[in-house]
Formats: C-alpha cells, sequence, structure tokens
C-alpha cells in the first residue's frame, strides 16, 4: 500500500481505547531503573507522590496499530514525544485513546523505512487530560533477497 | 551543581553527566515495571535471533534516563514536553553517557529548553532530542 | 564566508531545532560560522521567511533540500519554483542521475551529502554501480558521522575528483556548526550559493570535536 493511499485510510480515527491502572510499586520501579532522584517520584511517602513525567509511555494500547492495518512489517520503537498534563498519582485509573496521527516514509542506513505517529491521550476518571504520548513507529523494508 | 530556580540557569549551561545503568539486571528491572518484557530487552540471544546486535534497552527507558537527568540538575523542574528520537539502538551492558545543554530560556514562562543526547563509548549518538522544563 | 552547508529544523520530520535558537546559539557560543542553510527532508521549505531573524542576528541563513536518490541522500542548492516542479522531492526513489540533471537545467547544485553513510550515502553505490556523471561535489565532513564515513567521503572525493563541503546535519540546536564550508567571498542568497558551488572555490571545515 502507498503512503497516501495508507494516510487516507487511516489517519486521525480512533482506533484504541484501553484502562490502566497507575501502580505504586511500578512507578517506584521504573523512577528507580531510570535513576530517578527527585523525592516526588522515589519517596512513596512524599506529599507529592507521582509518577516520572515519561510513566506514560510505557502505555499501550491492546494494538499498536488499527486492526486493518497492512501487515508491512514488525514495528519498531523510533521516538517518543510525551507532553504530560496533570501530575499521576498511584492508583489512578486512567483510559488511553489512541489514533494514527501521521505516516511517512524515508531511508536510512538500513533501508527504506515507514514512520507512522501514533498519538495516545490518556484521561483520569473525571475525563481530565493527564498526559499525551506520541509514539514514532519505524517498518524496515527487508531488502530483496 | 543543581539549579533551583529560573534565574539559576544560564543559557548554554551543560546538565550534569552521567553513565545510566544500562545492566542487563537493571533494564530488567525496568522492563517489569514498565511490563515490557519481549525478549529483545531482556535476553541478549533472544534479541540477536531477531537480529539485533544484543539486548536493546527499551525507547521509553533512554526517555525516562533523560529525564532522570533534568531533575538531577533541577530537581524541581517540570517537564512540560520531552521529546526523543531513537537514532540507533542503545545496547544493554554497553557504557553509554546522558548529556544535555540549555539552548533557550524565556523568562515570561519561566521555562528552558534543553537539548538532550545519549552517546555510545564511541561518541555516537543514539538518542537524540529536546525537553522544555518549567523552572520554580 | 563560513557557512554550515547542512542542517534540519522542526520543519524535518526527525528536526528538533527552531531556527530562532540556531541563531542564539551561533551567537551566544560565538562559533566561527556567518550562517547555516536549512536543508529540510524531502521539501523545499518556501512557506517560512527568515530574512528577519537573520538581519536580527547578523546571520546569513538559507534554505535548501535534503532529497533521496538511489545512491543516497542529495543536499539540491538553489532551489526554485520550477526546480520543484521537475522531480518529487518528497520521494524516497529518485534517480540521482535524474536529479543531477534537473538541478542542473535549473541553474541549482545537488551535492550527495554523507557519502560514507551505509545505504544512504553514495560510496557504497558507487562500489556497486560505480560512479554517476554529472557529480562535481560531495560533502566530506558530516557533523553526525560515525567512525571513519568522513573518511571514506574524502577518498571518494579524492579518488574522483570531487570538490568537498561540510555541514553540521544539525538535528539538534546544540550541533550547529560542528562543520562547515568556508567561500572567498560573501554569500547572501540561494542564487549566490549555488553559483559559488559551481566556481569550486570553497574549502570543507570541522570543529567536530569542540562545538
Amino acid at each position: 500500500m502507498e503512503i497516501e493511499e495508507l494516510k487516507q485510510c487511516f489517519l486521525n480515527l480512533d482506533f484504541d481505547e484501553r484502562r490502566f491502572e497507575v501502580k505504586q510499586d511500578a512507578m517506584l520501579e521504573f523512577a528507580a531503573a531510570c535513576g530517578e532522584s527527585a523525592p516526588r517520584y522515589t519517596d512513596a511517602a512524599h506529599p507529592e507522590f507521582q509518577a516520572p513525567p515519561t510513566f506514560c509511555a510505557r502505555f499501550h494500547g491492546r494494538r499498536m496499530l488499527p486492526s486493518d492495518f497492512p501487515e508491512i512489517g514488525i514495528p519498531l520503537d523510533a521516538g517518543k514525544c510525551v507532553m504530560p498534563q496533570r501530575p499521576v498519582r498511584a492508583g489512578a485509573k486512567l483510559v488511553g485513546k489512541s489514533h494514527l496521527h501521521d505516516v511517512y516514509e524515508k531511508t536510512g542506513r538500513t533501508g527504506r523505512m515507514i514512520f507512522l505517529v501514533s498519538r495516545m491521550e490518556l484521561y483520569d476518571e473525571s475525563r481530565t487530560l493527564v498526559s499525551i504520548v506520541d509514539s514514532r513507529l519505524v517498518i524496515r523494508e527487508r531488502p530483496a533477497e | 551543581m543543581t539549579v533551583q530556580r529560573f534565574e539559576d540557569v544560564e543559557f548554554g549551561a551543560e546538565l550534569p553527566a552521567f553513565a545510566p545503568d544500562t545492566s542487563l539486571a537493571n533494564v530488567r528491572r525496568f522492563a517489569r515495571a514498565a511490563e515490557m518484557m519481549a525478549g529483545r530487552f531482556i535476553d541478549h540471544e533472544q534479541a540477536r535471533k531477531e537480529g539485533l546486535p544484543g539486548a536493546l534497552v527499551p525507547g521509553v527507558m533512554s526517555q525516562g534516563i533523560l529525564a532522570a537527568m533534568i531533575h538531577r540538575w533541577a530537581p524541581g523542574a517540570e517537564i512540560v514536553k520531552i521529546d526523543t528520537v531513537f537514532r540507533a539502538p542503545v545496547l544493554v551492558d554497553a557504557p553509554h553517557t546522558v548529556s544535555g545543554v540549555v539552548t533557550d530560556l524565556d523568562a515570561e514562562s519561566r521555562s528552558a529548553e534543553i537539548d538532550l543526547t545519549i552517546t555510545n563509548a564511541a561518541g555516537e549518538t543514539r538518542v537524540l532530542g529536546t525537553a522544555r522544563v518549567r523552572l520554580p | 564566508m563560513i557557512l554550515d552547508l547542512h542542517s534540519h529544523s522542526v520543519r524535518s520530520d526527525d528536526g528538533r531545532a527552531q531556527v530562532e535558537n540556531y541563531c542564539q546559539w551561533v551567537r551566544k557560543r560565538a562559533l566561527p560560522i556567518d550562517g547555516f542553510v536549512l536543508t529540510e527532508h524531502r521539501q523545499f521549505d518556501f512557506e517560512s521567511d527568515y530574512a528577519a531573524l537573520a538581519r536580527e542576528h547578523g546571520l546569513t541563513i538559507l534554505k535548501a533540500s535534503e532529497v533521496e536518490t538511489d545512491y543516497g541522500h542529495v543536499l539540491v542548492f538553489g532551489v526554485t519554483p520550477a526546480l520543484l516542479s521537475a522531480f518529487d522531492f518528497a520521494s524516497i526513489r529518485l534517480p540521482l542521475v535524474q536529479v543531477l540533471e534537473e538541478a542542473e537545467r535549473h541553474g541549482a547544485v545537488a551535492v550527495p551529502c554523507h557519502p560514507g553513510r551505509t545505504r544512504v550515502g553514495m560510496c557504497a553505490h558507487v562500489v556497486e554501480r560505480g560512479p554517476v556523471a554529472g557529480v562535481r561535489i560531495v560533502e566530506v565532513y558530516n557533523g553526525g558521522s560515525r567512525g571513519s564515513e568522513d573518511d571514506e567521503a574524502r577518498a571518494l572525493a579524492e579518488r574522483f575528483g570531487y570538490h568537498g563541503t561540510g555541514g553540521s546535519d544539525a538535528h539538534i540546536v546544540s550541533h550547529i556548526g560542528r562543520c562547515a564550508t568556508r567561500f572567498p567571498a560573501a554569500v547572501r542568497s540561494e542564487a549566490e550559493l549555488a553559483e559559488a558551488l559551481r566556481a569550486g572555490e570553497f574549502e570543507a571545515v570541522s570543529w567536530k570535536s569542540k562545538s
């Protein structure tokens, strides 16, 4: 499928919705493994204890791409953009809604690559937006044998 | 040197660089926390079977490490946006350096723009990006 | 006059630098360049006007493109609306021959960039398929090159008698000016840049360890 065709068929359509629960242990382990030092991320007893700002980038929907997206290869992580909107607290119950935000192609050291930007908007129980995460996925074209 | 307030930040200031823990044990710790237990992250042999040179540090972890660098430099900083491009694999059990430099200051919003990089031992950029942070 | 001939702004898909921030960085860090050229991926940005920024910071800011061909990536200097219609800048399958011919026809200059880089550089393709007539200049210093990529680029240039340019290939602000090109006279416009490149009197410079 050509890039323009992919755009016409799939851009800006919600393709997934999933619920997540933010667990204290996961927040602490995430922070520790990343080398966080600020007490509001490392100390559960801190009055402002919250998940590190990039924590929400770990959430992914049941699908990385729309269900009828053509199988053109295995997508790898090419980048992440996180825009935290509000602190995420332990025990928070979030809803993540995903849509395909952009599709483009380019060549790199490993050949032709197709880039897909999937955006997840995460809302808390009061339907307040808490984070926006753009995941840039790359599918590398296999060289001809 | 840490900064506490916007007024402490200078244009061109380099954030204290540090060597992140990219050991297999720590990456596994992260993978468990993030529920990212794919073989390519937690097992060198599994990664090689997928055609990779070895186990990879997940992109989400690389980004988390960059955020941690910002907080080490400015404990009160609020990250408004952090945008990272994963240009090449960050390999598990290989030494890397995380660095940042202030490239813009906005007094009105009390925010700073920071260039972020993760480089390997050969000085090759594996991850680059930017962050906008608000300071007290 | 020294210009960084290869840089990207947020207009490129993987660029993360605002042009104003490039200007501030060049001036506040006193980098030894007089300006830079924005070579956005697979497009020419007619929309943006950097004249005011250029005046404010006393820099030369020019625009060009980086396109993708069957011999790797190529910088195109002196892009005009007519050239933009001559081939699809967004295509990743452009024949290098076509890019060179159309550039020449429209008074522009096409410069294969980072030739030593795997797949997206010219060297490997030359080994497989031989050189392409019409190439006169290649980029010999690239700020993003790894290992021996620049050495391979210089070896290619020497072997075929190509002139060599330098550019940072910056995608973030702090990487601007790592490599550049020194011209004997002032270059103030895209047309003058194309003319200066055609004249062949320039020299690639690199400060990679110093930026």
